[in-house]
Formats: structure tokens, sequence, C-alpha cells
């Protein structure tokens, strides 16, 4: 893929090559969530063939997702917004290629071991332990050449995107190793070296920071960068930026132990967890006002700038998920909602429209400046903006109300204190809802697959002329 | 003793190593975190922060994209 830039003082070469990789991916997430959902409300479509059941679909669709399409988005975004901020090229581009080719092959080994069925059984944490020393050594060297990067800068000041970047290496390598450390017994088996509740702890400390560090703290770089950019306005206030980073890298640690309450781990330990998500809403929205209020002035551009629309509706769902997050480690509510389709619907309203709007937006954004062309259609994003908006919408209500039904299904009691409902009529109940999900996702996937066909048709219309 | 003393009593000897790792740093980043916002919401301060927005407004860029 050849850059067609005048001048070749950057490496976007690379970031080229992560953003078409991340559109690919986003296309393969969303039509693995399809089939999963369609497996949920068709069970006849596991096929009764193993490797396609949703037990071992379902792991390979959250990877696909989280760190084939969310990796890429991150790497690749990253590798444009340093060197433009530091205003040098990568430090190293051979570590940059080592980088994405590394970071591919993870994938593609994640694509051929989950539906053989290796699994460690650890949520997002699935690969086993000769691809997991892989991952560590793909991202050790991507960080190594993001902070050589940073040292060799010509500017004094590092922006405030790059703190969120360096956040989320540094802590993502310490999650990932600490959380991964197991004894190998055959080439794709081993056991974690923790057990019993200490497993758990460790494993959600790992899984929540995933969502705090990766899919938060890394897409808020992104967002403080790319928000200013598409705007043409400088961000609302650099103090609330600094307070958001500070006060969201202090606090995301702590609160892994809501997904616990009523576990076997001590009371204490959830408490905290559930206190801290309470305290996170203020850094949250803080952020979410900060991006948000950049338009302030000039919300008219929201009307004819699509690529916009994605950015600011992202922190929309950013505001959304980071209080209803909260509100779900509160006991109360959590007796109700762990377990159900609400926790289902929440992951999405935060992923769907949290993560991949504002990388949507990042990718066009970048589209048009990475291969010196207007993007194809303007018309196909601004119906990639809705057709996607709709089908999160559609998703997460259907999910809303499914697990709220569940909930309520497996707490109701009869005047003699028995359960008035099986489980297997709580799943019936379901029925229709994993249909509204499905059709959700589909439009999900079509909006990703429009955004495939404009990015083809961008880079085309590109080469043409070139 | 009345409901919220006993709430909060602490039997500080029945502390272990770790107890105190913890809780020396949770005071001390508690601390951090006061002196972050006395020093991010002071008026003097303000000018000199803000003037960071700027950066990626007036970035330089080899292929001509702003």
């Amino acid at each position: 893929m050849e850059g067609t830039h005048e001048k070749e003082s950057y490496n976007f070469e690379i970031v080229q090559w992560f953003s078409v990789a991340a559109v690919i991916y986003l296309v393969v997430g969303a039509l693995l969530g399809v089939i999963i959902a369609s497996q949920l409300s068709w069970p006849a479509l596991n096929l009764d063939i193993p490797y396609l059941t949703f037990g071992r679909l379902r792991p390979l669709h959250t990877n696909a997702v989280i760190f084939a399409f969310g990796g890429c988005t991150l790497m690749g975004a990253s590798f444009y917004i340093v060197q433009r901020t530091c205003s040098v090229r990568l430090w190293s581009d051979k570590l940059a290629w080592f980088t994405f080719i590394g970071w591919n092959l993870v994938i593609v080994s994640a694509v051929i071991t989950l539906p053989l069925g290796f699994t460690q059984g650890k949520e997002y944490a699935e690969l086993e332990w000769p691809i997991d020393i892989a991952i560590a050594l793909v991202w050790v060297a991507y960080a190594f050449n993001f902070i050589m990067t940073i040292v060799k800068r010509r500017n004094s000041h590092i922006y405030v995107a790059n703190w969120f970047f360096i956040a989320m290496m540094v802590m993502i390598t310490y999650l990932h190793v600490v959380n991964s450390l197991a004894i190998p017994v055959e080439l794709f088996k081993s056991y974690s070296i923790f057990s019993g509740v200490h497993d758990a702890m460790i494993q959600w400390w790992y899984g929540h920071n995933a969502v705090g560090f990766l899919l938060t703290a890394g897409f808020l770089g992104i967002m403080y960068y790319f928000v200013p950019k598409q705007s043409d306005r400088p961000i609302y206030s650099y103090r609330l930026s600094v307070l958001h980073f500070w006060a969201l890298v202090f606090g995301y640690v702590w609160i892994g132990g809501h997904h616990l309450l009523y576990t076997a781990l001590p009371d204490w330990v959830g408490s905290l967890g559930a206190i801290i998500s309470i305290g996170m809403i203020i850094p949250s929205w803080g952020g979410a006002v900060n991006g948000m209020m950049t338009l302030s002035g000039a919300w008219d551009k929201l009307r004819t700038d699509y690529v916009l629309r994605f950015l600011i509706v992202s922190l929309a769902f950013y505001a959304m998920s980071t209080f209803e997050g909260p509100m779900m480690s509160l006991r109360t509510v959590n007796s109700l909602s762990h377990y159900t389709d609400w926790t289902i619907g929440h992951v999405h309203s935060g992923a769907l429209g949290w993560v991949v709007m504002v990388s949507t937006g990042a990718i066009y954004h970048m589209l048009s400046r990475l291969w010196n062309k207007q993007i194809y259609s303007a018309r196909l994003v601004n119906f990639h903006f809705w057709i996607h908006t709709i089908g999160i919408v559609i998703y997460i209500c259907a999910m809303w109300v499914s697990g709220i039904m569940q909930g309520l299904m497996w707490r109701t009691y009869d005047e003699y204190g028995n359960l008035v409902y099986t489980f297997a009529e709580s799943v019936a109940a379901m029925h229709p809802y994993y249909v509204l999900r499905t059709l959700g996702g589909v439009l999900v996937l079509a909006g990703a697959l429009v955004m495939l066909y404009n990015t083809v048709m961008t880079i085309n219309k590109s080469k043409a002329v070139a | 003793m009345n409901k919220i003393t006993e709430y909060f009593s602490t039997d500080w000897h029945a502390l272990t190593g770790t107890d105190w790792i913890g809780l020396i740093i949770t005071v001390s980043i508690t601390l951090l975190m006061i002196g972050l916002y006395i020093y991010v919401f002071r008026p003097k301060n303000r000018e000199a922060l803000e003037a960071h927005r700027y950066i990626i407004m007036k970035e330089d860029d080899p292929g001509g994209n702003k």
C-alpha cells in the first residue's frame, strides 16, 4: 500500500495498513456477532458442528472486536497521533512493521485455536500460553516504539492524547502478563497459577481494566485528538483533560471487584469496587463534557459533518455507559442485573456506541488525509451513521428489556417460597428479544460493510489519480 | 461507642504488611489527587495549562494536511 502523501517525513504507510485492517476486522467481528446472536435466537444454527458452536465462536467474536478491530484502530491511530503531535517520524519503522505483522499473526492464531477449543477459559484472555507470550512481545515492541518516538519529539509538551496511550500501554502490559501467568502442561493447555477466588479476582482486575485502559483510556486518546481536529477547534478545557486523565488512571484499577459481588470474594472488596465505580462517574463525565463542549458555539457543524457526528455521538454513549456501569455495580441493582442480558446490553452500548463510533470517526478522518483524497461518498458516511445508531438502539433496548425480565423472573417466589419460573421458562421468554438483538446486529454489520466499501473506493480513487 | 465510631474503629495492631502498603498507597494517591485539583484549578496556572489546547491546531504536516 503506497503512501500518496507528498513527503515521507512521517511513516503513514503503517497507519494505512492498520486502518484498513481495522475496517476489515470490524466486518469480521460484527459478522461473528450476528452469527452467535442468531444461534441464541435459533439454536439449530449451531449445526451440531463443534467448531461453530456458540461457546467457541463467542470468544472469537470478542477477540475479533476487542483485539483485532480495537487493537488495530488503537495502534494505527496512536502511530498517526504521536507523529503529528511530536512532529517526528516513528522511532523505528522496522519495529512498527513487526508490530503490524505480529499483531495480525496473533489474530490469525486466535482464529485457528479458539474454534478448535483451545482456551484458558478466562474471559477476554482465552488465548493459550504460547499466544500470550507472542501478545506480550508484540505489545511491548509497540509500546517501546511509541515511547521512543515521544522521547525524540520536537515539541516540549506531550499532548494529552499521548498520555492516555502511554497509560494504556503500561497498564495493558502489566494486566496481560499477570493475568496470563500459567503453568503449561501441553503446547496448547495450561493452568492459571492462581486458584479459587484469587483467580477470579485477578481475572476481573484484568477484565475490567481491559475495558478501562484498552477500551477507554486508549480510545480517549483518540477522542482528544480527533474531536478537536475534525471540528477544527481546540479542546474545550485542557485543565479538565488533565484531571480526567489522572482521575481515570488512579480510579480504574480499583473497580474490578464489582464483577464479583455476592460471591466468595470478601464483601469489602466488592464494596470498594462499587464505591470507586460511583466516583468514576465524575472523571468520565468530565471527559465526555470536555469532548462535547469542544463544539460549543459551532454545533451547526453536526448538520453537515457526518464524521464529526460519529465522534460526538460516541461521547454521548460514553457518558451513558459510564453512568450505567456504576449504577449496575451497586449491590441492590447488581442483585437484579448480574448474570442477565442487561450486562450484555451495557457492554454493547459501550462497545458499539463508544468504541466503534469513536474509531469509525477517527478512521474516516484519517482516510482522506492518509490517501490525500476526499472520502468517496459522504452520503454513505451519513448512511453508515444512521444505520449503526439505529442498530445499537435496537440492540441495547432489547437487552435492557430482556435482562430486567430475566432478573425479575429469576427472583419471583410464590407464597410458599418456591421459584415461580423455571430457568427454561425464562430462556423461552427471551426469544423475541434475542431476535431483535440479531436484527440490531445485522444493521451494525450492514454499516460496517458500507464503511468497508467506502474505504476501498476512497483508496481506489486515490490510486486512480496517482 | 456510637454506631458510626464503631463502624470506623480499627484494630491497628492487626494490620498486616500488605494492609499497611495498601493503606499508604491509598492515602498517598488521595493526597496527590487533592494536590492535582489544587494545581489545576489555581487561577495562576490557567493560562499555562490552557495554552496546550492549541498544540494540535498548529501542528506541521509534511503532507500538507490539516
